[in-house]
């Protein structure tokens, strides 16, 4: 994984100063809050509902043991003992004081971490696939353009005040395992022997987004090699940067100037923008060259991986099955079929922690002592490495299958092998009600509820894979839109209330989900999947997956068994939240 | 107005010195640039008054005498104008660009701009909402002098000019350390 040297130590500490002193105005007086607040948010420094909260940048998802031992740190000494993993490849700290955050941040630049552009109107922390380097089905590694692009876009001088928030996803693999088209720009590498005489190229979709008006990014350019991806760039945010809109909060990211402008128009003012860089003269001076590409490629080299054998499932199995009592040896099958990925090197395997276990934790939650486990496990395990995904769980990547009883023995001491990956309970959730101050309504006690009505492990299992993300508001912190099931908290006369979308969905055939109609009471929603769910296992053909079976027959009979039960809306038959 | 500005020279070090330019926001015309204030002869005029004042021979007449130059509001699209902002070139000893408040970036581009596609060789003022961190990111984008909001400390404003020994994106002032590491 990629390594400091001077010049990214040097920037992460005077960084750190720089924030320091801003603190000491903010705190004496001199910088007023609301001149403070963009520059603490940069600094990935909220103010939630009842304390701090800070944001901290796992580059692309990828983190080291001792980074994560420092987080476990920073957990107990400055927050109440936990992070909270979230949707963008960030941790958050819930609890923190002001006074201290600059000492946090040079903790975190003592292990090659900072909190920089975690928030704010600027270019934010790049997002990529969990999976970048090991998935089976990956055309390019992705992590090299991740950090040529994250050392370009920290402190960039021009963008450090867009007229919103600018979200990166890298994505190399054939399956999208980014939410590539939600984002403000999604960059899909590829390798073509027909372009840029078969070296890396990206093509470049605009104008993702979730929120209030969610919208798939489209495509404004091909084959753009990788060397000039700095160049475009500065083109496309400088366009961006000039004519996104700025009198409206709700119509000030780029999928709203993209959409006014129409994808080829927009296309062609970069274009425009970029023909100005693009010539003889000034090309040489920006774009990455093949000396830059190896100062940081040469991180991303495979470990040592051992020679190894590939091991089928069966093969698996049996190796195990003398060593596991019964009911194990249906968690551990259990484990292996939801957790365990396919890897590019025989004999080895990438394992999934779940950070979402049945209603005893929020979505994303670990504990400092879970965190000094898995960053035990890593070491031990997978060459002192992990990565998070976007689903809020954690991944050992290069784990020997010949080990994987061995590690899900010492995780299950943790908690942390609940075999629910993918199911209906490994569900995205924003912090909501109980931490933000934008919330319209709780998320967490939703997910608590649902995993507690669904916590049969064979009916989860039989359901199989479906997607199902909770957002406290429309803001959309946790990706309601793309859920095959999304939960999405709304006020209504002060009061609490659920909207239920149906078809949304992450990955190469993205999608927004529709409303199915009338909110519902917070204590209406585990009944209103249950009926939701069962339409499914009613109607459903074999191994037909929920978002086929919704395709094939349209919402009709989701919102007729939704409604049939449920949402009579009125306060006697169905009170209050939950608690 | 503030009497003194930071000056920061391309190749030079940041320092306080007298402010000379005087910003007229473009209100109050009756019929020409208002009178200035005690002691000053040199204005920035609003770039949009410029434009359909600029053949009045008053104006000529001054801006020959090297006292006019203009500033850019945040929604101006210099690119619309590259024909008056050429000739300007020879004309005005100065140009702002505006920030109306501090959150706002778009003068970060302006400026981007003027250095880059029309290489424009003089000063560059940023005028405005200018607080003491926008300092780094304006100097890098091409300003060079700055006329701060009048409540802000020049001591500490001075300060921010060496809190990075290193950058890691090419801008008007300094190319990244990285291209030299590599
Ligand atoms: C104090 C807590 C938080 C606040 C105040 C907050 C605020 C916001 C706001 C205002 C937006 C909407 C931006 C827009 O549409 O222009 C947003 C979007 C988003 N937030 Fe948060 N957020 C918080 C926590 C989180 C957490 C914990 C996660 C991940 C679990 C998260 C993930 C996201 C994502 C992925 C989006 C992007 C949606 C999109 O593409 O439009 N946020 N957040
Ligand atoms: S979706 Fe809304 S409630 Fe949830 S974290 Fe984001 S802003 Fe807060």
């Amino acid at each position: 994984m990629y390594k400091y040297d001077h010049i990214d130590q040097t920037l992460v500490d005077q960084r750190v100063i720089q924030f320091q002193n801003q603190v000491e105005r903010r705190l004496n007086g001199t910088l007023a809050e609301e001149e403070f607040r963009p520059l603490r948010l940069q600094n990935g420094l909220y103010h939630q509902r009842h304390a701090y909260m800070l944001r901290i940048a796992i580059p692309y998802g990828l983190l080291s043991s001792k980074q994560l031992r420092t987080l476990a740190f920073i957990a107990d000494k400055y927050d109440r003992g936990y992070g909270h993993f979230t949707t963008r490849q960030n941790i958050q700290f819930n609890w923190v004081e002001l006074e201290k955050t600059p000492d946090i941040l040079a903790e975190l630049a003592k292990v090659e971490m900072h909190a920089i552009q975690t928030s704010g109107n600027c270019i934010r922390n790049i997002t990529s696939d969990a999976f970048a380097g090991v998935a089976a089905d990956e055309y390019v590694d992705p992590r090299p353009i991740c950090e040529l692009l994250r050392q370009w876009s920290t402190l960039h001088p021009e963008f450090a005040h867009l007229p919103r928030k600018f979200k990166f996803a890298i994505n190399g693999a054939k399956e999208d395992r980014t939410v590539l088209l939600c984002h403000d720009v999604g960059i899909e590498l590829k390798k073509n022997p027909a372009i840029n005489n078969g070296e890396l190229t990206a093509d470049i979709y605009a104008g993702g987004g979730m929120g209030r008006t969610p919208i798939l990014g489209s495509l404004i350019k091909q084959g753009l090699p990788w060397q000039v991806l700095p160049s475009y760039l500065t083109a496309l945010l400088r366009v961006y940067n000039r004519f996104g809109r700025r009198d409206n909060l709700y119509k000030a990211r780029i999928k709203i100037l993209v959409k006014a402008l129409g994808p080829e128009e927009f296309a062609r003012q970069v274009e425009g923008e970029w023909a100005n860089f693009h010539n003889e003269a000034k090309q040489s001076k920006d774009n990455f060259t093949q000396a830059e590409w190896e100062r940081v490629a040469k991180h991303f080299t495979k470990p040592n991986y051992k020679d190894l054998t590939e091991l089928s499932d069966e093969q698996l199995q049996s190796h195990a099955d003398s060593k596991l009592n019964a009911s194990e040896k249906i968690g551990f099958t259990r484990w292996l079929e939801r957790n365990v990925k396919p890897h590019q090197v025989p004999g080895y395997a990438s394992v999934i922690l779940s950070l979402k276990p049945h209603g005893t934790a929020a979505p994303g939650d670990a504990t400092s002592a879970q965190m000094n486990a898995i960053a035990d496990l890593a070491d031990q395990y997978s060459f002192g490495e992990l990565r998070v995904t976007h689903e809020q769980n954690l991944v050992l990547a290069d784990v020997e299958q010949m080990e994987l009883l061995n590690l899900w023995r010492a995780a299950k001491n943790y908690n942390l092998v609940l075999p629910n990956i993918g199911l209906l309970t490994d569900i995205i959730a924003c912090p909501g009600g109980d931490f933000c101050s934008l919330a319209n309504a709780k998320s967490l006690p939703i997910a608590k509820a649902i995993q507690e009505r669904f916590d049969d492990l064979d009916y989860l299992h039989d359901l199989g894979d479906i997607t199902l993300n909770i957002s406290g508001c429309i803001n959309s912190c946790g990706h309601h839109h793309v859920g095959n099931i999304g939960v999405l908290g709304v006020d209504k006369d002060g009061e609490e209330w659920y909207q239920i979308t149906l078809g949304g969905d992450q990955g190469n055939d993205a999608s927004i989900g529709k409303v199915i109609g009338p909110s519902f009471y917070a204590n209406e929603i585990p009944d209103v999947m249950t009926s939701l769910i069962n339409t499914y296992v009613e109607q459903r053909t074999a191994d037909e997956p929920f978002i086929d079976t919704y395709r094939r027959l349209g919402v009709a009979p989701f919102k007729e068994a939704a409604y049939r039960n449920n949402g009579k809306h009125s306060k006697e038959s169905s009170k209050g939240a939950i608690a | 107005m503030n009497k003194q500005i930071i000056s920061f020279p391309k190749d030079g070090k940041p320092s306080l010195i007298p402010n000379r330019w005087q910003v007229w926001d473009g209100e109050h015309d009756e019929g020409g640039i208002p009178d200035l204030e005690h002691g000053m002869h040199k204005v920035l005029v609003p770039f949009h008054w410029w434009i359909t004042h600029y053949k009045n021979p008053d104006i000529i007449h001054r801006a020959n005498q090297g006292e006019i130059g203009v500033w850019f509001a945040a929604d101006d699209d210099i690119l619309k104008h590259t024909d008056i902002i050429e000739a300007g070139k020879s004309l005005w000893p100065v140009v702002g660009a505006h920030f109306p408040i501090f959150r706002d970036g778009r003068s970060f581009s302006t400026a981007a701009l003027l250095r880059g596609r029309f290489d424009w060789q003089g000063e560059v003022r940023a005028i405005g909402d200018v607080l003491i961190d926008q300092l780094l990111q304006g100097a890098r984008v091409g300003f060079d002098t700055f006329e701060l909001r009048a409540d802000q400390n020049l001591d500490v404003a001075l300060k921010q000019f060496d809190l990075f020994s290193v950058v890691t994106q090419n801008s008007w002032r300094d190319q990244r350390a990285t291209i030299a590491a590599s």
